[in-house]
């Protein structure tokens, strides 16, 4: 044992006693351990909440493994397939034109509101009014999609929209609107997207601008850097990870709305808005197939469940990391 | 009031075992002290006191009670936490009578008592505040308030002036003393800082690693320290270790080293006379029991290296023959120059012997 | 924050950068707020001013947009003949139904899963924000089928329960990283002042207090915004105001004037709102990525 006083003079080492570095070590293991009193109580906290979870994605998710085995017609007859459903989208043309366009789509999208979202935060970021003008831009944010795609109807409506008028006007447009010909459909639905997000990349470079430690710019500019390259070398680097969390997020938006689409074009001209989501849309609730919707929304969903495995990544990331600190 | 028995106790993280076979006993009314670098399993012990952790094994009583099962609400202890974790939403009133609503003592009580405790730590001035308007030191003060408030058996101190600045630390270790002498309450304090434990505590007890090394009077830690560990653990500056050879010439044991040979005292000699294993030990001396003076005489030869002027102090490196250096503590008066010859003497009735092998103290 | 901008040195490069920010900030004003007002303004107008545009190329005309007497007729035209009256209700009720049941049970689980540790804890997570990530249209059809089963098509339960699938993960997730801001010591002060540990989790919900109230706001957003949901689970007898404007538009009579006054009486409840926690929306609309 340990000498607790000077009464006991000289104290060597016992055996089965260790010392390392000059110090006391102990490697027995204790005799008994007491037993460990059982914890129910954070698993009573999360049990509703995840049984409730359970019954709305588990459940649907088996439930569309077996119907895309099967084939289900207007009738109420079931006819179990296998995996021709999964065959027949092999070879389905609209479905791979569905991917394509989907993302088309979204790389256009998000193409503009990365630029204009950043270029417009780099504007705003201490400016005057910068609240006020932040607060405004994010107006159309607030709007349900499928409104907002009613009221850009309207705008564009070739006989009587503003928006149809001013592209005339301004030579880009004939008679047809922008989302009744073929070649500018993508530009329409895009220009709505735009206008609906945009602010949301600009709320997230703005906060990731006041994240930008004061002193790397200021070391940077007295090394003789100009406001320029002070941007790209210090500013862009350090809101990277904002930016990409912010694409991610527009990415999977992306897969789950379709609600300015339908509205707009409804997949339409000649379906080259038809993306995957709208097909899938058609093909479980127009022509009720079911089977081959369960096959078409399974992959639909594994590729989403990729995605969301990235995000995740990229929200446990070193650089994410930062982000927390400035809090 | 009661006195607080660890007996055993373990504590395990999954694999990683925090706490090895720990006993201390602390008597009641006691201020015990937990000492040691961070990771050494001080606050796992503290927080298996609270109830904050459960036991992995062994037990722990309060008086005759063993605590091992009870929730930390029923083991009637209050704690200061190294954070403060103070309510952010209450009041500083209201922090403090927050133990004592739990309890449902009635208004008048509970006005009575932070009266009390709030005259004690000065801060009625400060009551209807919130802690976000509240520096440091009040905030501290409201944590330890809210602790004495509820009259605990036992009070668990977690580092609680860490986080202040160094002068109002030294103010702080006198009026936490003062004020555990008057409560008279058991009280453990779990600190990193020597100076702390050293100027507070009735008993100190010194971990390392999760194993207890030293359970004693400051005094006791300070003057036996029973290993090399504890030895350079407390004391600042800290302590010089010297190998050297323990040589008996003509009856007499001389403790040699390239530079000196120093005759033992007699005390030492017969001490050492039945233990030793080898004859290199480990020598070790504090700063301030060698004294120095410029130019040679006879004791042992040096060179000055470097010289600290402190004010109070200055701290003098010297390089002795062969690789080793020794720190002296002098008083400021003290002219020696670098690269100048020195004598050092040392006070070979306070020096230390250490086994080589395993770092334990012969005495 | 008094300084956060790095000093600016005044240059002739500057000077025209100053010019173009004004320039660009009118222009993405006006991008912003055009479809707004013309949505807003419509909605007060009769049938033929709405339609009324000028020749193409006539800038000068432009003033037309503003000729108009207007008229609320729109207005009573959807509460009193069309029964938004009971569409709005129903997308408040839904709305806040699964935003009240969302944070309650969301608030719970997030804090467990902030405060103890388990093998697998990272999976669960996932799994959790994975049911949030899912494409609306793919989750639709087994959804659709098990409501059916359960009766709940056409309710208001079955379409508070619906918006529940995506606001529950959502209040978990973002809800998690609210309580993992919160210092474990504080519950732990509370036990050792003698709290259990449920009084301990309550004790520090006023700490979390104004999050919680902002994600109930998000959490109504959501829902509110939601079209697909609404418009097949809620189809008969809970229809909420987004499938309700869309279905004045009939191929043979597209009703704008009514459609633009459904749009604003949508909208502008929401746009409040956002303005009521513009504060916490980077974190809710970032799911938590991002604060500011």
């Amino acid at each position: 044992m340990v000498s607790t006083g000077s009464g006991n003079a000289v104290s060597t080492a016992h055996d089965g006693e260790r010392y390392v570095e000059g110090a006391r070590v102990i490697e027995h293991m204790p005799a008994s351990l007491n037993a460990v009193p059982p914890s129910r109580y954070y698993l009573w906290l999360m049990a509703p909440a995840l049984i409730v979870l359970a019954a709305i994605s588990i459940y649907p998710f088996f439930w569309l493994i077996w119907m895309s085995l099967q084939n289900v017609g207007a009738g109420p007859e079931v006819e179990f397939v296998g995996l021709k459903n999964f065959i027949k989208l092999w070879s389905d043309d609209k479905f791979w034109m569905g991917w394509i366009l989907l993302f088309k789509y979204s790389f256009f999208c998000m193409f503009f509101e990365i630029t204009i979202g950043v270029f417009l935060a780099v504007v705003l970021n201490g400016h005057r009014f910068e609240n006020i003008l932040i607060t405004i831009f994010l107006m159309p944010m607030m709007m349900a999609p499928a409104i907002a795609g009613l009221v850009w109807y309207y705008l564009f409506n070739s006989t009587f929209g503003w928006y149809h008028w001013l592209f005339q006007s301004l030579g880009i447009l004939g008679e047809t609107s922008i989302i009744g010909s073929t070649e500018t459909a993508m530009a329409g639905i895009v220009m709505v997207d735009i206008w609906q997000w945009t602010p949301l990349i600009t709320l997230i470079t703005l906060a990731g601008m006041k994240r930008v430690p004061r002193d790397q710019l200021e070391a940077n500019m007295v090394d003789g850097a100009s406001a320029i390259r002070n941007f790209i070398a210090i500013t862009l680097p350090n809101i990277y990870p904002f930016l990409l969390i912010a694409i991610m997020l527009r990415f999977m938006d992306n897969f789950r709305f379709i609600d300015v689409i339908m509205r707009l074009t409804g997949g339409g001209p000649a379906e080259v808005t038809k993306v995957l989501p709208v097909y899938l849309f058609d093909v479980s609730f127009v022509y009720f197939k079911l089977g081959r919707g369960s096959a078409i929304a399974l992959t639909l969903l594994i590729v989403t469940i990729i995605f969301g495995k990235l995000l995740v990544k990229v929200f446990e990331s070193p650089a994410s990391k930062r982000i927390d600190q400035g809090n | 009031m009661a006195s607080v028995t660890i007996t055993n106790v373990w504590k395990y993280y999954g694999k990683t075992v925090a706490v090895k076979d720990l006993n201390i006993t602390c008597n009641d009314g006691e201020f015990v002290s937990v000492l040691g670098p961070s990771g050494c399993g001080k606050s796992s012990t503290l927080r298996m006191l609270a109830g904050l952790e459960h036991i992995s094994a062994g037990d722990i009583h309060f008086g005759d009670t063993r605590v091992n099962d009870l929730e930390p609400k029923d083991r009637d202890i209050a704690m200061v936490f190294e954070n403060y974790a103070l309510y952010p939403h209450k009041t500083v009133y209201e922090n403090m009578a927050n133990p004592l609503r739990l309890r449902g003592e009635s208004e008048d009580l509970i006005k009575k008592r932070i009266a009390f405790a709030a005259e004690m730590l000065e801060i009625e001035h400060l009551l209807q505040r919130k802690p976000m308007e509240l520096s440091g030191g009040q905030k501290q003060r409201t944590a330890i308030g809210r602790a004495i408030v509820r009259e605990p058996k036992l009070f668990l101190f977690d580092e609680p002036i860490a986080h202040l600045d160094a002068k109002l630390r030294a103010r702080m270790r006198g009026e936490l003393k003062l004020m555990q002498r008057r409560l008279g309450t058991t009280m453990i304090y779990v600190t990193h800082d020597q100076l702390e434990a050293m100027s507070m505590a009735d008993r100190i007890a010194v971990m390392h690693n999760g194993v207890l090394q030293q359970f004693g009077t400051p005094q006791d830690i300070y003057n036996h320290p029973v290993n090399e560990w504890v030895a350079g653990f407390v004391g600042e500056p800290p302590m010089n270790f010297i190998d050297c050879d323990i040589v008996d010439e003509g009856g007499k044991l001389h403790a040699v080293h390239s530079s000196f040979k120093v005759a033992l005292t007699e005390g030492h000699a017969k001490l050492l006379n039945g233990a030793l294993r080898d004859k290199s030990v480990r020598m070790g001396i504090r700063p301030d029991q060698i004294s120095i003076s410029v130019g040679s005489g006879s004791g042992v030869d040096g060179r000055i290296k470097l010289t600290e002027p402190l004010g109070g102090d200055t701290l003098v490196n010297v390089d002795l023959k062969g690789a080793d250096q020794v720190l002296v503590k002098t008083n400021p008066d003290f002219s020696g120059a670098m690269d100048q010859a020195c004598t050092l003497t040392f006070d070979t009735s306070r020096w230390h012997f250490f086994s080589k092998e395993t770092g334990v103290a012969y005495f | 924050m008094a300084s956060r901008d790095v000093v600016a040195y005044k240059t002739p490069l500057s000077r025209i950068w100053n010019i173009f920010t004004v320039v660009f900030i009118a222009f993405y004003l006006l991008w912003t707020l055009l479809p707004l007002m013309i949505m807003f303004f419509s909605s007060f107008k009769d049938l033929l001013a709405a339609f009324q545009l000028p020749p193409v190329g006539a800038f000068s005309k432009i003033g037309l947009f503003f000729d108009f007497t207007p008229t609320t007729k729109h207005y009573y035209n959807l509460f009193v003949n069309l029964g938004f009256s009971t569409y709005f209700a129903n997308s408040i009720i839904s709305a806040g139904g699964s935003a009240i049941i969302s944070v309650v049970l969301g608030s719970m689980c997030a804090y467990a899963l902030s405060r103890y540790e388990f093998r697998g804890k990272p999976d669960l997570f996932f799994w959790i924000i994975s049911t949030r990530m899912a494409p609306v249209v793919a989750v639709l059809v087994p959804l659709y089928a098990i409501f059916r089963g359960a009766d709940l098509i056409g309710t208001k339960a079955g379409l508070i329960l619906a918006f529940t699938t995506f606001n529950l993960p959502f209040a978990i997730w973002i809800l998690k990283g609210f309580f993992d801001n919160v210092p474990y010591a504080i519950e732990e002060a509370s036990m050792v002042d003698g709290s259990t540990r449920f009084q301990a989790f309550r004790a520090i919900l006023p700490l979390v207090a104004p999050g919680i109230g902002a994600f109930v706001i998000l959490c109504i957003l959501f829902a509110w915004n939601d079209f697909l949901f609404s418009s097949i689970i809620g189809s008969g007898g809970a229809k909420t105001l987004p499938p309700a404007t869309v279905q004045l538009v009939q191929p043979q009579n597209i009703q704008w004037g009514s459609i633009m006054a459904a749009g604003v009486v949508t909208t502008l409840p929401m746009m409040f709102l956002g303005l009521l926690i513009r504060r916490y929306l980077v974190t809710g609309l970032t799911m938590g990525a991002v604060r500011e």
